[in-house]
């Protein structure tokens, strides 16, 4: 295969991608793609692929997930450790600066309704992130019947349990399946 | 600080369909169930989250530093993360034995569908406090919606929607 690198050229690499990784899980695959495998040639196109088919059905965000599976071929547990941390970095430093700020900002009415402004867009992001999943995620009848079940019963019922009690009626459900 | 590592434990455990579907169990948790962000910091924290690089639950950081400051973010940010990161890392060990393992892909595929449904119940905690502003700001959120829809950049989308907000009373 490929050579392998270091750990310091690895958490060099992936503190680099971890800062400029916005745009959610498609463009960081991109971006994973040309610098581990174009450009520093540690893994192979398929590597990435693998990493996205096996992480997926896993619960957590998937492209930290990614990032934690491709640590892993290049370096085992120390390399995935170390890719994982690495990537979060930049992320965990902005969002703890953030916060920090956002609690010291003054109670002003500019501050208050620009942050009224945010709500809005946040609202209108969040919308197109359920429309986006609802496509990629509810592709079949009983699928998209559990979405709208989860979402009526999830205004009156603990959140978790729904989640737990849905991947539980889907063992069932495929079983009942395949041997019907 | 216990609570807040336990709890993100489980919401990282329970993250079927990726980050953004784990979201209903953070705002249960964040705002619902325990008060510890007012449901216009979440959505800032949210907002937020989205703008910047890397995965959109580092939303743990901003929660975790309400709470307890800086050992706050990292406790929260750790324990978010560290069930999934377990399980990528055991993927790429046992990639060959999971290839058989239907009964987990049936279990994920389930879960991530009702997560998704979750998120409509986000959706209406989020906008309900909008509403009560004023519901005509709804339609800027559609605007967004159908924004990012067309690839328009959440940064670019959340930072122009602040400003406008901010210099808003100028007018009004």
């Amino acid at each position: 295969m490929t050579e392998r690198p270091d750990l310091p050229s690895l958490a060099w690499a992936l503190l680099r991608i971890g800062a400029v990784a916005f745009g959610g899980l498609g463009a960081t695959l991109t971006l994973l793609n040309r610098d581990l495998v174009e450009r520093r040639g540690w893994l192979r196109s398929s590597d990435v692929s693998e990493a996205l088919a096996y992480t997926k059905p896993l619960p957590g965000s998937t492209v930290v997930q990614v990032v934690t599976f491709l640590g892993w071929r290049l370096g085992g547990w120390p390399g995935a450790i170390v890719a994982t941390v690495m990537f979060l970095l930049p992320a965990f430093a902005i969002m703890t600066v953030a916060a920090a700020v956002m609690l010291a900002l003054p109670d002003a009415l500019m501050v208050r309704s620009g942050i009224t402004g945010l709500q809005v867009a946040v609202v209108g992001i969040l919308a197109a992130a359920m429309w986006r999943l609802a496509r990629s995620e509810a592709g079949s009848v009983p699928l998209m019947m559990v979405l709208i079940a989860a979402f009526a019963i999830g205004l009156f019922v603990n959140a978790a349990l729904i989640v737990g009690v849905a991947g539980a009626i889907g063992v069932a459900f495929d079983r009942v399946k395949r041997y019907a | 600080m216990l609570e807040l590592i336990a709890r993100f434990l489980v919401i990282g455990t329970l993250a079927f369909g990726g980050g953004q579907a784990a979201l209903p169990l953070v705002e249960r948790l964040a705002v619902a169930n325990t008060g510890w962000l007012t449901p216009a910091q979440f959505a800032t924290g949210v907002g937020l989250s989205y703008a910047t690089p890397g995965p959109v639950l580092i939303l743990a950081a901003f929660i975790g530093y309400h709470v307890a400051a800086v050992p706050g973010a990292l406790a929260a940010t750790a324990a978010v993360f560290a069930v999934p990161v377990i399980f990528a890392g055991l993927a790429a060990q046992l990639v060959n034995k999971l290839k058989d393992a239907q009964w987990f892909q049936s279990f994920g595929r389930f879960a991530a569908a009702a997560a998704v449904g979750l998120l409509g119940v986000t959706l209406i905690a989020l906008a309900r406090p909008v509403v009560d502003i004023h519901p005509i700001l709804l339609v800027g959120a559609a605007a967004v919606f159908a924004a990012v829809l067309r690839g328009f950049h959440p940064l670019f989308l959340i930072a122009g929607a602040t400003l406008i907000g901010a210099i808003s009373p100028v007018f009004v």
